[in-house]
């Protein structure tokens, strides 16, 4: 089977404490609408790229996004995060996922 | 007459100039004195952000002290979607509609700031709220704003909504105005911007003297994604606050604050309508500036109070104290102002606006509180929205700012929820003290825990209502 056949890859979502589920994602379905009809609670806000609530951190794959993320500034979309309610898997991939990603991407003041 | 009963026509406030009875009170003495205590508080609950994940709902607060719920969430009106962050309210009607006969104080106006969703609901039982329309996303986006924040009725039947960006989250933002009956878009208030770069938050207005005040923060995609030191030093967040001609929907004049005001968030004029004055909270540079008509019709404006930064161990930089709400009693006579940061709030004698005098301050929480603990809870957060009663005497508070910035300062917030609290004031002694019988705990809301932002109640109160 050829991947033009079969346009959908497998993406597994992680939380700090583990597996959260594995789901196969058509190509150009959300990440975010993706777990949802599947039963798995992401953080999400605007839902158009403009807010950050769905950051996610890509730890391996290829994910693109549909629309500008313009909550991402470069350098964190350099350090592979993505906003997953405008992001679609182009491989297999795995993310980070959680309501603690948004701010490790941004930092804080703290030492 | 009660304020916290159905709002039947014939239960209105007395309200006698005039012969119209009207939703709201004919003077700010009116409301103040002639109320009575406030039984219920509608609090935002948002669990955007929240490690736990659900829907937003508007909590219902039990405040009157003769029921066995005193203190108590008693009901939660669950939002259909998630994502929302509710943040601000507002009322469809509210004093400035005074002489509106038939019309009632019915309707709470409740946006979602990250969703751009605006929920109706119905509060004519105010224990029993329910949401009766939804106006969606895209209604907003095609007239390209997005990011609702300050609702307020005005005179001729309207609301008006601040909105903080356009249909991609991005300047420039706006104002959308609604009917105030049937709650459909009318379209945007303004008539014309002039040459600025439409960053908005909140406003105030004195329909009196024709103005109306807008205050910024920034562009919903920089302040969304959470607090980003970078953005300060690009120049991505407001310092500015802007006149407008009310009756012309004009923009007029920009007062730019410059260091000594970046962040201007909540802005508070005098409730009375003879007055010319207010005050706006500089968050960032953790100033409060008195702006005010000077004799030439044109506006100025000068730093009154100014929080010093603090030195903390854990932090790289000297700790902002961020004012982030304020509000002036009805009679004009305090100020009160949160330090969301380093966890205390302030009240002042502001009987010369322009010469604020501190009488009292309580620390509860943020980084710097000497007290972290109100029966046996940690306090996750700091004050942070406030509102008081009617009469001056009571001063409640929440702990919540924003889910993204909470997850930064006072992550704890996500994963137990936030607080809210009350304080006794003494307006005649110029002091306040701390409840410690009063406290709700947001973080044992059915459902799981949520954040507790914006506080208002039955009847109106001091960040509500605006005479004509």
């Amino acid at each position: 089977m050829t991947c033009c056949d079969d346009p959908s890859h497998v993406v597994e979502l992680r939380d700090a404490d583990g597996t959260v589920g594995s789901i196969r994602i058509p190509t150009g379905e959300s990440i975010v609408d993706a777990a949802e009809s599947a039963g798995i609670d992401l953080p999400y806000g605007c839902l158009y790229g403009a807010c950050g609530t769905c950051t996610a951190r890509l730890l391996e794959g290829t994910c693109t996004h549909q629309e500008p993320p313009r909550a991402l500034k470069d350098d964190v979309l350099e350090g592979g995060y993505v906003l997953t309610c405008v992001a679609t898997p182009v491989t297999d991939c795995t993310l980070r996922v959680g309501h603690d990603v948004q701010a490790e991407a941004i930092g804080t003041p703290w030492r | 007459m009660s304020t916290d009963q159905s709002n039947s026509t014939d239960e209105q406030p007395i309200h006698d100039h005039e012969d119209v009875d009207g939703p709201g009170y004919p003077t700010p003495a009116a409301m103040r004195t002639e109320s009575e205590r406030e039984k219920t508080a509608y609090v935002m609950a948002p669990r955007v952000g929240m490690e736990t994940d659900g829907k937003d709902f508007v909590g219902v607060v039990d405040l009157d002290p003769e029921s066995e719920t005193y203190s108590e969430l008693i009901d939660t009106v669950e939002m259909p979607n998630k994502g929302d962050e509710l943040h601000h309210f507002g009322w469809n009607a509210c004093s400035s509609s005074c002489h509106a006969e038939g019309l009632a104080r019915q309707y709470l106006v409740v946006p979602g700031q990250r969703s751009s969703r605006i929920h109706i609901i119905d509060a004519e039982d105010p224990r029993n709220p329910q949401i009766v329309k939804i106006i969606e996303p895209e209604e907003l986006f095609e007239y390209d704003l997005s990011a609702p924040h300050t609702v307020h009725c005005v005179p001729g039947g309207k609301i008006v909504i601040s909105m903080l960006g356009n249909a991609d989250g991005e300047l420039p933002g706006g104002f959308l105005q609604l009917d105030q009956e049937d709650f459909t878009i009318d379209g945007r208030w303004e008539a014309d911007t002039g040459e600025w770069e439409g960053m908005h938050y909140d406003y105030w207005y004195q329909p009196r003297h024709d103005v109306l005040v807008s205050t910024e923060w920034a562009a919903p995609n920089t302040y969304y994604p959470g607090f980003d030191l970078e953005d300060v030093e690009a120049g991505n967040y407001g310092d500015s606050i802007h006149i407008w001609d009310w009756s012309e929907k004009r923009h007029e004049q920009t007062l730019e604050f410059g260091e000594e005001g970046q962040i201007p968030l909540e802005v508070r004029m005098s409730h009375n309508p003879e007055e010319t004055q207010g005050y706006v909270g500089a968050a960032l540079s953790s100033n409060i500036i008195h702006f005010y008509e000077t004799d030439n019709g044109t506006w100025d404006w000068d730093v009154v109070i100014e929080e010093e930064a603090r030195e903390h161990d854990d932090w790289d930089m000297p700790v902002p104290s961020l004012i982030t709400d304020t509000l002036l009693s009805l009679d004009d006579q305090y100020l009160f102002y949160a330090n969301w940061l380093h966890g205390n709030l302030r009240m002042y004698d502001v009987s010369d606006m322009g010469n604020p005098r501190l009488v009292d301050t309580i620390w509860a929480g943020g980084l710097f509180g000497d007290r972290q603990e109100v029966q046996g809870t940690d306090i996750r957060g700091s004050p942070q929205m406030l509102q008081l009663s009617r009469d001056g005497s009571r001063l409640y508070w929440t702990t919540s700012l924003f889910s993204s910035w909470d997850n930064q300062f006072f992550p704890e917030i996500a994963e137990e929820g936030s607080l809210m609290f009350k304080a006794d004031v003494y307006p005649d002694e110029g002091r306040m003290e701390l409840d410690e019988e009063f406290l709700v705990d947001f973080g044992d809301a059915p459902g799981g825990p949520a954040r507790a932002h914006e506080i208002r109640w039955p009847g109106g109160d001091c960040t509500s209502d605006v005479w004509q």
